[in-house]
């Protein structure tokens, strides 16, 4: 199946996940992905060893999910792009391409001949993407930023997810947890401005950063801030429940698992929960028997729901919730949401074989065309595609040794 | 031998053809299928059999490195034996990233 970018060329000078990461996407949706990676270091994100703790190599393989998840379906070739010798190549790269990506800050970019005018010389039509920490205008465009830093912090997550009076600051719940749905956001942007270009035969400078996608994702808070004229009320959520309904938050169960209910009707499901869970008595209760009485009593319901809830495993209210109408669902481990039903019923769990020729399997994309799931290819290894990518941009092997001999190609 | 950066080495025993990229201030034996590369402007070119035991072979265009000894070269004609400086087989060079971690 082609995927609706097929045909598409792009061309990645960029590092980490973040714009990686759109290019992973664009990938997923056919476009033929080239990553320059430097010639010696390769992409710094192979470099890591350890995210939030966990080690990430696969002990005896190449098999490497830091890098797969972000580079999937890419060729690699390895450039050094502050080496002259290596610029025909960037220059030919540049002129066949329909997309331009970096994370390069502007220094980095003006060095190496990568900034929007010397690109836009080669290739007049090209759509230049840039993904930054802060943005490209303002004090902080030549700062460098991470989603730890641009995102999460900068962006108002860490202080949502941070109770009031914590001894620790809530740190994201995976890595790269910002970098993932950013460059979903810059693939987005991209989709958008080839339609254009097609349509109208104008190219386009796309920018997103990290800092715009963290306020994008807590912007009901900030909005709320604006509408406040300042700092919103520090308000310290109840051990049970929500300040207005019962049926709204998390609960253990007996076997120490949680649920997180997400009725926003109180009055309407308080009834049909009552008598799935054996306790029709508590519809007629007067402090819960109307919807205004079970708001103003939230609390009171909430602390007999959760003595409700935890009073039998995770197992049986799987059985019993399974029937009631309400909105709630079971807090899943990362291993859990891989064998998740509907995720993979749905295509989201994609195999991939890696360079050894062993199946593996990977998140897929979100987004799916023509009720299909994308059909995956393994991140390339450092430097994988470059004889391949040289000799289709015309060059010969002695051309190719010559490049090498003098470390403009790996 | 003291190979010299950009100097071209040949095998005595196959096809492969290698150019020094990195080579110590030492006296090393570079050899592939168990016999010595010679330069390749050497008159007496090799000849005999490669060693079956080492006949891993190279790849044209990667660059191939002794992690100890700091020998690497580049292969520009691909052969059948084994490249290895002191017996020691030489491995393809990978990307040499900084180590990180969050």
């Amino acid at each position: 199946m082609n995927g609706p970018l097929s045909g598409v060329r792009v061309l990645e000078v960029a590092q980490y996940t973040f714009v990686p990461a759109a290019g992973a996407v664009l990938a997923d949706w056919g476009a033929e992905v080239v990553k320059v990676e430097h010639a010696e270091r390769g992409d710094a994100q192979r470099g890591i060893v350890k995210l939030l703790g966990h080690d990430v190599y696969s002990q005896g393989s190449s098999f490497f999910p830091v890098m797969e998840g972000p580079n999937r379906g890419k060729r690699s070739i390895g450039l050094a792009l502050d080496n002259p010798a290596s610029r025909p190549v960037l220059t030919e790269l540049i002129r066949r391409s329909d997309v331009f990506l970096t994370n390069y800050l502007p220094g980095a970019r003006a060095k190496l001949g990568i900034e929007l005018d010397a690109v836009r010389a080669i290739n007049p039509d090209i759509v230049y993407v840039r993904g930054s920490g802060f943005g490209q205008r303002g004090p902080e465009a030549d700062k460098g930023g991470y989603d730890s830093t641009a995102f999460w912090a900068r962006g108002g997550s860490a202080a949502g997810a941070t109770a009031p009076g914590a001894e620790r600051l809530t740190r994201m719940p995976s890595g790269a947890y910002g970098d993932c749905t950013g460059g979903m956001t810059i693939a987005g942007g991209i989709a958008a401005a080839l339609y254009k270009r097609a349509t109208t035969g104008e190219t386009s400078v796309v920018d997103v950063s990290l800092l715009g996608v963290g306020a994008w994702t807590t912007q009901f808070t900030v909005n709320l801030a604006l509408m406040n004229g300042g700092p919103l009320p520090e308000n310290s959520r109840p051990k049970h429940g929500s300040a207005a309904n019962p049926l709204s938050g998390s609960y253990r169960t007996a076997d120490g698992r949680w649920l997180e209910l997400t009725m926003l009707q109180p009055g309407r499901y308080w009834p049909e929960f009552c008598a799935a869970v054996g306790r029709p008595d508590l519809v007629t209760d007067p402090r819960f028997a109307d919807t205004a009485a079970l708001m103003a009593n939230a609390a009171a319901a909430a602390e007999v729901v959760a003595q409700i809830l935890a009073a039998r495993p995770l197992a049986e209210w799987i059985d019993v919730l399974g029937k009631v109408a309400g909105q709630w669902a079971v807090v899943q481990n990362s291993w859990e949401v891989a064998q998740d039903e509907s995720l993979r019923a749905n295509g989201g769990i994609a195999t991939v074989v890696d360079a050894e020729g062993v199946p593996r399997e990977l998140v897929a994309s979100p987004v799916q065309f023509d009720q299909a799931p994308p059909e995956l290819t393994r991140a390339p290894q450092f430097a994988e595609h470059t004889d391949e990518v040289l000799r289709e941009l015309g060059l010969s092997d002695e051309e190719l040794i010559a490049l090498k001999i003098v470390g403009a190609a790996t | 031998m003291k190979a010299g950066i950009g100097q071209t080495l040949t095998s005595a025993v196959d096809a492969t053809t290698v150019v020094v990229v990195r080579w110590p201030d030492a006296d090393l034996e570079l050899t592939c299928g168990g016999a010595a590369m010679l330069d390749a402007k050497d008159p007496t070119a090799g000849s005999g059999t490669p060693d079956p035991a080492q006949s891993a072979g190279s790849l044209l265009g990667k660059r191939y490195v002794d992690e100890a000894g700091g020998v690497e070269v580049l292969c520009t004609k691909a052969g059948t034996g084994t490249l290895a400086v002191g017996g020691t087989p030489l491995v393809i060079k990978t990307a040499q990233p900084l180590p990180a971690s969050d």
